[in-house]
């Protein structure tokens, strides 16, 4: 599945406008092809909404660049050229098992989780940010960035089946790792800054101190039986890839990285606010500045856990809480509401957009560098179909994606050929990813 | 039900498909044709139980047997495995190797090094599996951000402790001079402080190990005291710190657990944190195992201020409080009495701080139903519309009045919040939380296809009021299954309004809170409900004790674990339902104190499922 990096990937995805150190991971021959690139890094973010749309007032009815803008797609009018809309995308994995958790846990990986409480957790895939993290993130300080406003839902949901770990995680490293998630801003925000920062004073002593770490996990490791050791193999894992990058940072000859733009410790963000537009514009504004500075070219942000039922009386007009809407059995009503917070959860997404693209970026900007997915794990929130998913795709990938279309795929074509074509945008193209059956052929120019 | 009666049931409902050369998903139902099958195929049988009880089978396309014969059957098949399963005594589950999760990384941080300060603020919150809780080793992943943030949180623990004469007092039991070189010292250090980071005794080379890095410091020209910790912050990112794990048994048959081991699931069990001294001593000593000597210490952590570490996290869990304020949001228009800092703590802490006093004090769990006392601030007190009783913004414990509507979980805000809308109540939803949350029987999902009540059209036809409404769910046959089990429940609490306050109209018209059971019984309000509760005070202690058991074991329980809490259940209906007969019974059990060997699913062989003795 994972392709040898070859020269033309290399130039097409990655790029380097920097210097040679930059590469060290790659082999010694795609540094040369690198150094004489002068393509600016590619990012990608996935923005995900729980509970789906009201699709009358999602869809577009023309397709091609001379759509109309439908209601919830009203907020879409500023950033229209450097926006497409994909009609009839569908995860096959996402039919059957429950309303919410299989399609949430399910979007980025196209696969199946198992029907359980816990026990045997596992979503017999690997998500494609995590799959392109694992082979791009050491580019970069930070192989990516999980995000959401709230923590992972409590519980089990015995009613259906699920534990609600699947309905709160998007990124997955490995089919039984789902990856934790950030809420608090502040948090994020001293990550960004101490992984991109000169922090070399201690860096030595640091490294000393998870040898010793990593030198006890070995051991603990051959008390183990298999299964357990699966648990401590993680640990070894996290902790050997935090040395790696702590040593990078401490000794700069050895530095695979550079910062392409300061960040400000004075912005740093106070807290979780009150206010959920505001915690979200914060959390997206993390992503933004991880994506200026370079210190992570991957993110996934969820607005809130799948089956939130987030109460938006703060948004005018509404008065309920997001998931009792989106079950709105036909009452008109509810379908206004329902709308409005559809669209709501659009304005954040062009929010981030316009953020990106007032960023400069040499003769470009950020967002020009970018591929920002807005979308659901389902369509209508009050059949929990994962038909015709509503998605929306933002920024030209580093020129390789066609923008500002309305897209009618045929009908049924897997969610994961978008997948597909986005990893070869972000530069380690893929023979086939889940259930794909080829590229996005017409967003991507080949 | 009969097994010729099931027969009859899988005749007429799974044959068709399920039978011949090519039975449909490969499962022949004829195999179950026998009564023998239920020792031969416990297994098979517990996946027809799972497609049927979730709801796969019969696929909508078939005819599905009435609700009430589902449930007949899956009662039936429950206990039938149950009885099968631990006919031979009870064999002790997997003890998977976990790390702490948030909260007991934050308390035992707190406890190693006396500090009062939330070490694990910058972690990230984990999610449940098990029983429901966030404890259970299944969901406790790793992630980048952890590795992080434990180096991150052990420098600041470590910045804190060494500025803190108390916290110094703890662990820094040593200091170079005239007669003890830094080596000696440090030496001294470790030898404390690593059997505690550790709970378990430790070899002398384990100790060496944090030497060498102590001896790096120094030559680097590094102070004693940074040096030290240096030492101590490798101790803080250990896997023999973070992860509980135990030893594994090699022999093939179950043997008990080890005194340490038994001593960390008790204090992770009670405090959320690692054991005192006093239990690491015990352990020590191998008296841990000592019936009397547990109920003793039992007892004793009850009382111990760290229970409420436990009654804190197994509550909101088990309640679903701890979404209040997150995902379940009371309106700020229509409720803004919530938004009141000390409300907002009295309404979280007040079931939180009665089922503590009801284990400290051992009272009948039976009082989490009914009771004549709760835990009241003066705002509170006032909210409830109770006589003014002269209490602080501090939550203490208060008699309640005869006539007061308060008393048990069914009376507190908390509850009555998180099982609402923001905008107003549900009988619906209060119905279901009753059914998961009190007697751990949560209704299925709706069937597929089925159109949802409007439970709140406001402009719809015909109807009007919410009861006029809900008896819609009566004449549905798809619906009556389960609602006529749901909706009497929760329209018993609507004299309540979404945050609990007392109402006796709603909307200009008289509170109806009436309801009758399936079985005809009739009951009115929240004194009827308990009522009708308290006559199943048998089903709620079982579900109480299965969310308890799974949360001392932090995972699912098995099967044969069911009879451990039958087992329990039996006492407790023998002893009052006293808390201490509960939580001594988990303690005593063999899941809780013995430990699995190589072999399979090897029961522990003893007279009783869980230890019986009556305490003296």
């Amino acid at each position: 599945m994972t392709r040898r990096l070859t020269r033309r990937t290399l130039l097409r995805g990655t790029g380097a406008a920097l210097a040679l150190p930059w590469l060290e991971a790659m082999t010694p021959g795609a540094q040369a092809a690198v150094t004489k690139s002068s393509k600016l890094p590619v990012r990608m973010a996935f923005l995900y909404m729980p509970n789906g749309v009201l699709p009358g007032a999602w869809t577009p009815e023309a397709s091609g660049s001379d759509y109309e803008l439908t209601p919830s797609l009203a907020p879409l009018a500023e950033v229209r050229n450097e926006v497409s809309i994909l009609t009839n995308l569908w995860n096959q994995s996402a039919k059957g098992g429950d309303g919410h958790y299989v399609k949430t846990s399910g979007f980025l990986t196209c696969s199946t989780p198992n029907k359980t409480l816990g026990v045997d957790i596992n979503i017999n895939g690997v998500s494609m940010d995590q799959l392109a993290a694992q082979k791009l993130g050491g580019l970069t300080p930070l192989p990516s960035l999980e995000l959401c406003t709230a923590p992972v839902t409590t519980g089990v949901d015995k009613n259906v089946g699920y534990t609600r770990v699947y309905g709160s995680h998007i990124a997955w490293g490995g089919p039984t790792n789902p990856l934790a998630r950030e809420i608090n801003p502040r948090l994020v925000f001293e990550r960004l800054f101490r992984a991109s920062g000169p922090n070399q004073n201690s860096a030595k002593e640091d490294v000393l101190l998870l040898d010793r770490v990593l030198e006890d996990a070995r051991q603990l490791r051959q008390e183990l039986g298999t299964a357990d050791r699966i648990r401590i193999d993680e640990y070894l894992s996290v902790v050997r890839s935090l040395e790696d990058r702590i040593e990078k940072a401490g000794r700069p000859e050895r530095r695979t990285w550079k910062p392409r733009a300061p960040i400000n410790a004075a912005a740093k963000p106070e807290g979780i606010p009150k206010d959920h537009g505001e915690h979200c514009r914060l959390m997206l504004d993390m992503i933004a500045l991880g994506f200026q500075t370079d210190t992570t070219r991957i993110a996934t942000f969820l607005f809130s856990n799948a089956v939130s039922n987030q109460n938006f009386a703060f948004v005018e007009g509404v008065n309920s809480g997001h998931h009792s809407v989106s079950h709105h059995q036909k009452d008109p009503d509810k379908m206004r509401q329902y709308q409005i917070i559809n669209r709501w959860h659009v304005e954040q997404y062009v929010y981030l957009l316009r953020k990106l693209r007032d960023m400069k970026e040499g003769e470009s900007n950020v967002l020009a560098n970018s591929m920002i997915l807005f979308g659901s794990g389902l369509r209508d929130g009050d059949r929990h179909d994962p038909h015709n998913l509503p998605l929306l795709l933002g920024g030209h990938g580093g020129g390789r994606l066609i923008m500002g279309s309305h897209y009618v795929f045929s009908e049924d074509t897997p969610l994961a050929n978008l997948y597909v074509s986005m990893l070869d945008a972000f530069g380690m193209p893929v023979e086939r990813f889940a259930d794909s059956t080829g590229p996005l052929t017409p967003i991507i120019h080949t | 039900m009969s097994f010729p009666e099931v027969q009859g049931v899988l005749k007429k409902h799974c044959l068709a498909c399920h039978q011949g050369k090519a039975p449909t998903g490969g499962f022949d139902v004829t195999k179950l044709s026998s009564e023998q099958s239920l020792n031969a195929q416990p297994r098979l049988w517990a996946r027809l139980g799972n497609r049927i009880r979730n709801g796969d089978m019969p696929p909508k396309s078939a005819p599905a047997p009435a609700p009430e014969t589902r449930d007949r059957l899956l009662t039936w098949l429950d206990h039938t495995l149950q009885t099968v399963a631990c006919a031979d005594g009870i064999s002790p589950g997997n003890a998977p190797i976990r790390r702490l999760n948030r909260d007991e990384y934050s308390a035992t941080i707190r406890d190693l090094l006396n500090i009062h300060v939330n070490a694990a603020h910058a972690l990230p919150a984990d999610g449940a599996g098990g029983e429901g809780f966030d404890n259970a080793a299944e969901t406790l992943f790793l992630s980048p951000v952890h590795a992080e943030k434990y180096l991150e949180a052990a420098k600041q623990a470590l910045d804190y402790a060494f500025t803190d004469t108390k916290a110094r007092a703890v662990f820094l039991n040593a200091e170079p001079g005239k007669t003890v070189t830094p080596e000696e010292a440090a030496q001294k250090v470790l030898a404390k402080f690593l059997p505690r980071a550790f709970r378990r005794p430790i070899a002398p080379s384990e100790s060496d190990r944090y030497m060498v890095l102590f001896r790096d410091a120094q030559k680097r020209g590094e102070s004693y005291e940074r040096s030290i910790r240096y030492a101590l912050q490798a101790v803080l990112l250990s896997p023999h710190f973070l992860f509980r794990y135990e030893a594994a048994n090699p022999e093939a048959a179950p043997r008990l657990l080890n005194g340490h081991s038994l001593a960390s699931r008790l204090s992770y069990f009670l405090w959320g944190s690692m054991p005192d001294e006093t239990l690491f001593n015990l352990a020590t000593e191998d008296k841990l195992h000592d019936p009397t000597v547990l109920r003793e210490q039992i007892a004793r952590m009850l009382k111990d201020q760290r229970s409420r570490e436990f009654a804190e996290r197994f509550v909101e869990q088990w309640l679903n409080t701890r979404e209040l304020g997150r995902d379940i949001k009371p309106d700020a228009k229509l409720f803004p009495a919530y938004y009141d800092a000390e409300i907002q703590g009295a309404i979280r802490y007040e079931p939180i701080l009665f089922f503590q006093d009801i284990l400290a004090e051992n009272r009948s769990i039976t009082e989490l139903i009914d009771s004549k006392f709760t835990f009241l601030t003066n705002k509170l007190e006032k909210f409830y519309g109770l006589p003014n009783t002269k209490l602080r913004q501090q939550p203490v414990r208060v008699e309640l009045p005869a006539d007061s509507h308060r008393g048990g979980l069914l009376g507190m805000s908390a509850v009555l919040a998180v099982s609402s809308y923001p905008q107003r109540t549900s009988p619906v939803l209060r119905g279901k939380w009753i059914l998961d949350a009190l007697l751990g029987t949560p209704p299925p999902p709706p069937p597929p296809d089925v159109p949802e009540l409007a439970e709140d059209h406001s402009n719809s036809a015909v109807p009007k009021t919410m009861r006029e409404r809900l008896s819609m769910h009566r004449d549905k046959p798809a619906c009556a299954g389960c609602h006529s089990r749901i909706d009497p429940l929760g329209f018993a609490l609507e004299n309540y309004d979404v945050l609990g306050q007392w109402r006796t109209t709603e909307g200009g018209k008289p509170v109806d809170s009436k309801g009758q059971l399936p079985d005809g019984a009739e009951f009115e309000g929240v004194e009827g409900l308990k009522n009708v509760l308290l006559e199943q005070k048998k089903v709620f202690a079982r579900n109480l004790t299965s969310k308890l058991l799974g949360y001392a074991l932090g995972r699912g329980l098995t099967l044969e674990e069911y009879c451990t809490v039958d087992a329990i259940v039996a006492d407790l209906d023998k002893n009052n339902y006293s808390a201490h007969t509960l939580i001594s019974g988990i303690v005593l059990s063999v899941p809780f104190r013995w430990q699995a060997g190589t072999a399979q699913n090897q029961p522990v062989i003893s007279d009783n499922l869980s230890r019986r003795e009556e305490p003296k």
